[in-house]
């Protein structure tokens, strides 16, 4: 073993070991502040498994991308809303828990037999190298032109939609009649959603329909 | 031997086989080592920390440097005389101040959070210097001429703010927590113009390698600078450059008539060190980076090939290169300590922003002018492709 | 040898640039685009200019599209578009026609909506929009990544919409649930397409999919047949992937949910034809069987679970769970009947469906209700409503002359042609059910004696069409409706337009062929 495949497998094992590690601290610890804060290790780890396989543009994409931006913005909602609220029991948990996890170890069983017995060809195409760059950029604007162009619609509508539902209107009227309006359905619910709201404003539930005739 | 370097760091390393000639410090320091009778393999593992360490301390002394130069130049603007017992014109004054903060007793508040505070301060110096690999001081003196070049600067420094909050999260302080939001918000609203900035030369160049960029400016030395070519691009990194390392007027992470300190309140000794390393290492960085992308790079304002020439010298001779590579590195570091000079005058004459007219500004101002000076750019060089980098 | 291998796929990407981008398939596209950026600017101008401009705009970009796509018919010879990411053939002309319609009807019945619950009238447009372009796009996306990003824009777009009523907390919690659910059938289908990308070694084009997993059904395919079938589930909300769906239908504003009932449902059975039948070929015993089921338990729970609903949405929401396991019918048979009766049946359900849905809007403008047993008396009140709502319900529980009984008519007769005999009694009983709790309704609107009708009858105001925004509502209720009437009679243009749909389809026909070609062999 040379030197440079040794220092790769050992890397390999290490940046495999923390996404690992840290996916499963991101869904198992309670704490939701260290959830994020691992979340953003597991995304720094995966972005050090692109560098060991020579595509150094997407591992920097991938650290601007979801560190830089997703990791942070995920942290700032976090903070903003931390309050510590003590949540309602829910029932059977303890059970939801075990059968989650008896889904997800059959799942990741069922993964690993079609991982070992597929004849993966490998090795993959010869990597690139410095070179991948130039080449997304040349598929970008050739057999993926179309959906790169649709990315920035998409990209477009999501920031108006984003602006919209965070914007705070403190006025809104009907257009058209001048009247004020909630910015809610038009048709009003009967029976509260929200605990909060006073009960005795609707006295009675209203019957079923099918009862009633 | 590492014709398939996997490992990042190996393929980090490698020296490009570049065509220009030039001082390559790696090939003769390897070529003396293969003389002593080392294999290649081992000669090269014994060059790889060289470097780094090399920079390593460069950027520590290139903080030292600044750190005195701002309380001089900061005392000069206040017409004051500033540090002036430790050593001569008190330029040992920054390490006294280093020493005593190795010194100090290093606090963890009772109700923080330990394994945060401890790992805020490292997050953000890491990434600051990890970034220093990308800095070229000549056609071969870099750390590593990676393809992806400034746009690993640019993903390096969005790790940054991770750090922050953090340190603002486990002090377990609502001042701290603010700054590091503050910082935060900060950081990533500043980021977007910054690279779009960077973009509009990236463009120019061809290339994201920073080698690149500074030979595509050193065609006819001073005139052809990345600076007549994108002044817009200049002023808006520039701006973003001061708020990424929160140096005044867009300090309010650590606005201390506000905040306290920020996220630093609760910091002390060592760990608070890291943070006013990262600060100004940063900084340097920073102005480092706009002498490459701007300024020229190493570039001499008369080329220096044209005067090898003009005094019948070739280009090639050993002399020639050593000169070539120490003019470069001088001429690197002088634009940068130029432009930290200005930071610290600035520092002085402007007013601290409010943030919301920090976030205005980011937003509504520089991220638009910076998308039109991309799209100007593109027009540009699509319409005269010889000026520029058809 | 690395120099070799380096210049080797450079030269073919040059080659691939050499070749004709055959932009021309997505002009219809291209005039919704350009109506989308249109109302955004014309919304600049302020909520007065926005009310008054955008409607013509919408109108202008959609009418536009359905003319371009009908440009598009039959086009000689069939080239694929954007090297090879798109393909304007028949199918994906009938479906974005489908899509385009469904737009343009909700957006007529949506401005008074939008506008009595002071809402961004221009923002509403420019999203649904949005919503429209990715809907097209899958119809017609031949290649892996494009299909997942008008899958993401068409996805994004609808869980902005049902949160556009920010200030309702039901609106928000559907908005919640949507993305929530939403995403993870992304992430699944990703996870599925990664599988794809995988086994051919590097494509991602549709095509060469189906090539490679013609050569290899190895449990790595099924695996990918799984994921990608949940995620065509999902968009179809079909049982049990539906469990979104109540509860987005319900929060939702009416006018998103008419949309993401039709046209968003057009795009997800589009989907499935080109996922599904053209690239598992190999596993067609085995997705046909999985819809088979999937059919079956929507027919099933989307009908009966909707005899107990209270409220007008949701029981719309679990009949449109029980009308899509009718249509999935048509894509169990895989003959060329099957698929004509599966698009004919869509355009069918495009006019019934959004019909209903005009009426339902109309009343709960005028009354801010949505309850069935608020409609108890109806008749004497509303004519209009009244009819259109009765023709469209009977429509939709498939009575004879309506067109929506001779969609599901011929959805059966190509289900028995095709030997699926246990789908077809299901979806005969199914269909009882679903005639049971339709004509519930009708009973409740007209049989009721005045002094029986509910208080929201009574306080009903006397209609009144001189509000902007009512008459293109009206408009397209007495469209829908009159479509929804005569064109049973009518039906035979239909019928041929369906049929040529699927003839003009290269892949379908492949298919076909080669699905016909085994049994003689």
């Amino acid at each position: 073993m040379t030197i440079a495949s040794s220092t790769q497998f050992l890397c390999f094992a290490a940046l495999s070991a923390a996404v690992a590690i840290g996916a499963l601290g991101v869904v198992l610890l309670p704490n939701i502040v260290y959830s994020a804060f691992l979340l953003g290790g597991v995304f720094l780890s995966v972005a050090g498994l692109y560098l060991l396989l020579n595509a150094s543009f997407v591992a920097a994409a991938q650290v601007l991308v979801y560190v830089g931006a997703v990791n942070v913005l995920i942290l700032f909602a976090i903070m903003l809303v931390n309050k510590k609220e003590a949540m309602a029991e829910i029932p059977g948990l303890a059970l939801r828990r075990v059968l989650s996890g008896a889904v997800c170890a059959g799942l990741f069983v069922l993964l690993l037999r079609v991982a070992f017995i597929t004849p993966w060809a490998t090795p993959g195409p010869e990597p690139i190298g410095d070179e991948a760059t130039i080449r997304i950029g040349e598929h970008l604007f050739s057999d993926y032109l179309l959906p790169f162009e649709l990315a920035s619609v998409l990209l477009l509508m999501a920031m108006i939609g984003a602006i919209v539902l965070a914007r705070r209107d403190v006025l809104s009227a009907d257009i058209v009649t001048g009247e004020p309006a909630d910015q809610g359905l038009i048709e009003k619910s009967r029976t509260p959603l929200l605990l909060e709201t006073p009960a005795p404003a609707s006295p009675a539930m209203p019957t079923p329909v099918l009862e009633k005739r | 031997m590492l014709t398939a370097p996997a490992s990042a760091m190996a393929a980090a390393l490698q020296a490009p086989a570049l065509v220009t000639p030039g001082l390559d410090l790696e090939a003769s320091f390897t070529d003396v080592l293969q003389g002593f009778g080392l294999s290649p393999a081992a000669a090269h593992l014994v060059w790889l920390p060289l470097p780094m360490l090399l920079v390593l301390v460069g950027a520590v002394v290139g903080v030292l440097v600044t750190v005195w130069l701002e309380r001089k130049i900061s005392a000069a603007v206040q017409q004051r005389i500033g540090p002036e017992y430790a050593g001569a014109l008190g330029i040992l004054q920054p390490l006294a101040d280093g020493l005593k903060l190795l010194w100090k007793e290093d606090v963890i508040p009772a109700r923080a959070d330990g394994l945060l505070f401890t790992l805020g301060p490292v997050l953000v110096v890491v990434p600051v210097i990890l970034s220093w690999l990308v800095v070229p001081f000549g056609q071969h003196l870099l750390i590593s001429n990676v393809g992806v070049g400034i746009f690993l600067w640019i993903s390096l420094s969005s790790i940054q703010p991770i750090g922050l909050l953090m340190a603002g999260y486990a002090s377990n302080n609502k001042y701290s927590l603010l700054g590091g939001l503050r910082a935060a918000a900060q950081s990533i609203s500043y980021e977007i113009p910054l690279a779009l900035a960077v973009l509009a030369v990236v463009m120019m160049s061809n290339s994201l390698s920073t080698v690149d960029i500074v030979d595509q400016q050193n065609g006819a030395g001073i005139l052809t600078w990345n600076i007549w070519r994108q002044p817009v691009g200049f002023v808006i990194f520039w701006i973003c450059a001061l708020a990424e390392c929160e140096r005044l007027p867009f300090d309010l992470p650590e606005a201390e008539e506000e905040l306290v300190a920020g996220y630093q309140t609760e910091y002390a000794g060592m760990k608070f060190a890291l943070f006013y390393l990262g600060s100004y290492i940063n900084l340097v960085l920073s102005a480092l980076l706009v002498s490459v992308l701007y300024l020229g790079g190493w570039g001499f304002p008369i080329p220096v090939e044209w005067l090898a020439g003009a005094l019948g010298q070739s280009a090639d001779a050993p002399l020639v290169q050593v000169i070539t590579a120490s003019v470069g590195i001088v001429m690197t570091v002088l634009k940068a300590y130029l432009l930290v000079f200005f930071a610290i005058l600035l520092r002085w004459t402007v007013p601290r922003v409010r943030i919301d007219q920090l976030l205005d500004l980011g937003w509504k101002f520089l991220l638009p002018i910076a998308l039109v000076n991309l799209l100007v750019t593109a027009g540009l060089k699509l319409a005269f492709p010889a000026f520029f980098g058809g | 040898m690395t120099l070799a291998a380096a210049a080797d796929p450079s030269t073919a990407v040059t080659a691939i640039t050499s070749l004709q981008l055959n932009a021309g398939a997505i002009a219809p596209e291209a005039a919704v685009l350009i109506a989308m950026v249109a109302c955004l600017l014309v919304d600049l101008a302020g909520e007065k200019a926005a009310s008054r401009w955008v409607p013509p705009l919408c109108y202008g970009g959609l009418g536009g599209a359905l003319v371009l796509l009908a440009l598009q018919w039959n086009a000689s010879p069939l080239e694929p578009a954007f090297l090879g990411s798109f393909l304007a053939d028949n199918l994906a002309v009938a479906f974005r026609a489908v899509v385009a319609a469904s737009t343009l009807l909700s957006l007529l019945i949506s401005w008074r909506y939008v506008e009595q619950s002071g809402t961004p009238v221009g923002e509403y447009a420019a999203i649904l929009l949005a919503a429209t372009l990715g809907a097209m796009f899958l119809c017609g996306s031949t290649d892996l990544v494009s299909i997942f990003v008008s899958l993401e824009t068409l996805s994004v777009a609808s869980y902005l919409l049902s949160g556009y009523m920010k200030r309702d907390a039901r609106s928000s919690e559907a908005a919640l649930k949507y993305l929530l659910v939403g995403s993870a059938a992304a992430a699944v289908f990703l996870y599925g397409a990664s599988l794809l990308y995988g086994l051919t070694g590097g494509a991602t084009s549709l095509e060469a999919v189906g090539l490679a997993l013609q050569t290899s059904t190895t449990p790595v395919a099924a695996l990918a047949l799984v994921f990608v079938l949940a995620t065509v589930a999902f968009k179809i909300a079909a049982v049990p992937f539906h469990q979104w769906t109540p509860d987005v239908y319900e929060g939702s504003p009416t006018p998103v949910v008419a949309f993401l009932s039709v046209g968003s449902k057009a795009a997800g059975f589009a989907l499935a034809l080109r996922i599904l039948v053209g690239c598992f070929e190999g596993f067609e015993t085995q997705w046909k069987l999985l819809f088979t089921v999937l059919a079956i338990l929507s027919m099933v729970l989307g009908n009966v679970v909707a005899l107990a609903q209270t409220s007008m949405k949701r029981m719309l929401a679990y009949s449109s769970i029980g009308q899509a396991g009718f249509v999935m019918i048509g894509l169990v048979c895989g003959t060329e009947d099957g698929y004509a009766a599966m698009v004919l049946y869509m355009a069918a359900y495009l006019f019934m469906n959004l019909g209903a849905f005009a009426c339902i809007i109309l009343f709960s403008l005028r009354t801010g209700s949505d309850r069935i047993s608020d409609y108890a008396g109806l008749y004497q009140k509303d004519p209009l409503i009244t009819l259109g709502l009765s023709l469209c319900l009977l429509s939709l529980g498939g009575i004879p002359p309506m067109l929506g009984f001779f969609g599901k008519i011929y959805l059966f007769f190509a289900g028995w042609a095709d030997h699926q005999y246990l789908l077809v009694v299901v979806g005969l009983v199914t269909s009882v059910v679903s005639i049971y709790y339709y004509i519930s309704v009708i009973k409740m609107m007209v049989v009721k004696e005045p002094q029986e009708a509910s208080d929201v009858v009574k306080a009903y105001p006397t209609p009144s069409w001189n509000i902007a925004g009512l008459q293109p509502l009206r408009t397209a209720l007495i469209t829908c409706v009159v479509v929804t009437a005569v064109g049973g009679i009518l039906s035979n243009p239909l019928f041929n337009w369906a049929s040529s749909a699927v003839a003009g389809t290269p892949m379908l026909q492949r298919v076909l062929a080669s699905s016909a070609a085994l049994p003689i062999g």
